[in-house]
């Protein structure tokens, strides 16, 4: 079933020029899906869309069956939660159990569990020692992972990554991208990343590729990133092993184009 | 303009309960036209730093040279305005100190600042706008009305028009797309070829720092914890994964083969020298 049910969605910033030109897609409930495509390309404007921090002009949003709307907006937020780009800027609380609670609070629970709640949430992101911490003493990782921590205390059924990893140094982008990951492998939430690692795209359910405003394609990540030409014209990185089969080529080793690296690995032991 | 750097230390907040030791005794030195980069989590000291090599911060203790200029504690600012001009350093994010009415004015703002007249001045924005990549039409826009890689270009030609021999950049790829941080680094390494321009990069990303650098410092807990050629540093990957860094995929690539019996040299770090071990080794 589709988690997400967007259909030919449109939004503008200006009322001059749409940022959003009729955009149809679905996310399937437990996928990991990417959504890829250069700065402008509206990759952004989709995530605050469907989060209802935009309006859509025209169109519609489904999540989880319910029509995005003004009256059930606050239920829906219920089932979404959002890891924006920036660490800083979405850091509320004095301290890391603070800034984990502050969701719990906004939905009156219970101040004697609350503690508990804390507690697990933060050690689901290997943050218990911090609890006590205050945001300037936290890395970058560490502060999305208070902000995943804050999310999950929610207990969502989708989280939506916006470039969640591209500010981070390569130790936090590799936690988080594991913690992504083991969020979709073991509690099987659904995932949407929105993302300008082609290699993580490589890895997803499905990818969605976005230009202008559009839906350019879209599909398994073996169908969609094979398609190099179009990748290379719509300005985006094409996937490593694509890369290296086409050195390969060059140099007159006939091999079959594959987007993993063990793909590619398998295809070379073959021809040994 | 070589850098040597001695015992360098600096402690935030000394003497206070929030004391903290950003940089402990390091030493090393910089040679002229390098491409270096510095590498090291969040904390680890790179911003603190690269702001001693043109004494936006001062040392608590140990000193740099930079050419004939050293830097010590204590030292007068009026007598580092000399300095700024040699090292320009460009800050994450530059494109947000974009401030004139016109790109023209934006460039040009340095080097009148630093006494060269109107006519001159324009005359290096007209200059260093093209450096950048961008024609002159660019000048009489407004840099707002300007894409956030442009900005940043422009933003880069403002501290090129003072004609810096060393050029330090923060993460100036974080926020771009794939084409445009490659567009970036292909412009860096310009600067460094064509204009001999000594680049020091702090960076996160290590196909970067494998496709352009040539030397890489380490920094770990204000410390050196390796100093070595870009060669050695990606030689194997058991020295990222200890610093908890995903290898480059060439890595993750040479790896599975010589896992798989595969012999690939030490020294293949780009494609073509990869694959060119592999036809060694496969039926042709």
């Amino acid at each position: 079933m589709a988690k997400i049910e967007v259909r030919d969605c449109v939004f503008s910033y200006d009322d001059k020029i749409d940022a959003v030109k009729g955009i149809s897609f679905d996310v399937q409930e437990g996928s990991y899906t990417t959504i890829i495509g250069h700065n402008g390309s509206g990759k952004s404007t989709i995530a605050k869309l469907l989060i209802g921090l935009l309006e859509k002009k025209s169109g519609s949003i489904r999540i989880d069956g319910m029509e995005l709307n003004e009256e059930n907006l606050y239920d829906i937020r219920d089932k979404i939660g959002i890891v924006f780009q920036n660490p800083d800027n979405q850091f509320i609380g004095a301290t890391v159990a603070d800034d984990i609670a502050f969701g719990l609070e906004n939905h009156q629970v219970d101040p004697s569990k609350m503690d508990e709640i804390i507690q697990e949430y933060a050690k689901r992101v290997s943050m218990s020692e911090f609890l006590a911490h205050e945001p300037t003493r936290l890395s970058g990782g560490q502060k999305q992972r208070v902000a995943i921590a804050g999310i999950l205390a929610m207990q969502p059924e989708i989280i939506i990554f916006d470039e969640a990893t591209s500010m981070l140094d390569p130790q936090g982008k590799k936690e988080i991208n594991e913690l992504i990951y083991e969020l979709h492998e073991k509690n099987h939430l659904t995932i949407l990343s929105i993302t300008h690692d082609i290699e993580e795209a490589v890895k997803s359910d499905y990818v969605i590729v976005l230009d202008d405003g559009k839906v350019i394609m879209a599909g398994k990540p073996e169908d969609v990133l094979m398609h190099q030409k179009e990748m290379i014209d719509l300005k985006l990185d094409i996937p490593f092993a694509l890369k290296a089969v086409n050195e390969l080529k060059k140099q007159g080793i006939q091999i079959k184009d594959t987007i993993t690296i063990e793909g590619l690995v398998e295809e070379i032991c073959r021809l040994k | 303009m070589p850098i040597e750097v001695r015992k360098l230390s600096h402690i935030y907040n000394e003497d206070t309960t929030l004391q903290m030791a950003a940089l402990n005794e390091i030493s090393t030195s910089i040679q002229d036209g390098e491409m270096l980069a510095l590498i090291g989590e969040t904390g680890s000291g790179k911003s603190t730093f690269v702001q001693h090599l043109n004494a936006l911060l001062l040392p608590t203790s140990g000193e740099l040279q930079i050419d004939d200029r050293i830097i010590r504690a204590n030292e007068k600012a009026t007598q580092l305005k000399s300095l700024r001009k040699k090292v320009g350093l460009v800050f994450q994010f530059p494109e947000y100190q974009l401030f004139e009415e016109t790109i023209l004015k934006d460039i040009a703002f340095g080097p009148k600042n630093f006494g060269v007249s109107e006519e001159e001045a324009n005359q290096l924005a007209a200059k260093y706008i093209q450096v950048v990549g961008l024609d002159l039409s660019y000048l009489e826009k407004s840099p707002f009305e300007c894409s956030g890689g442009e900005k940043r270009r422009i933003a880069i030609a403002g501290i090129l028009a003072m004609d810096p021999d060393i050029l330090v950049f923060d993460e100036p790829t974080a926020g771009l797309d794939p084409k445009g941080a490659k567009d970036m680094m292909e412009l860096f390494r310009e600067l460094n070829q064509k204009y001999h321009k000594t680049i020091i990069l702090v960076s996160h990303d290590m196909e970067h720092v494998m496709n352009y650098c040539d030397r890489v410092i380490v920094l770990n807990k204000g410390k050196i914890l390796k100093d070595c050629s870009v060669k050695e540093f990606f030689k194997e990957s058991d020295l990222l994964y200890q610093l908890n860094i995903d290898p480059p995929s060439i890595l993750k690539l040479k790896d599975a083969l010589r896992a798989k019996g595969f012999q690939i040299d030490d020294d293949a770090l780009t494609l073509e020298s990869v694959a060119a071990c592999i036809k060694k080794e496969v039926r042709s």
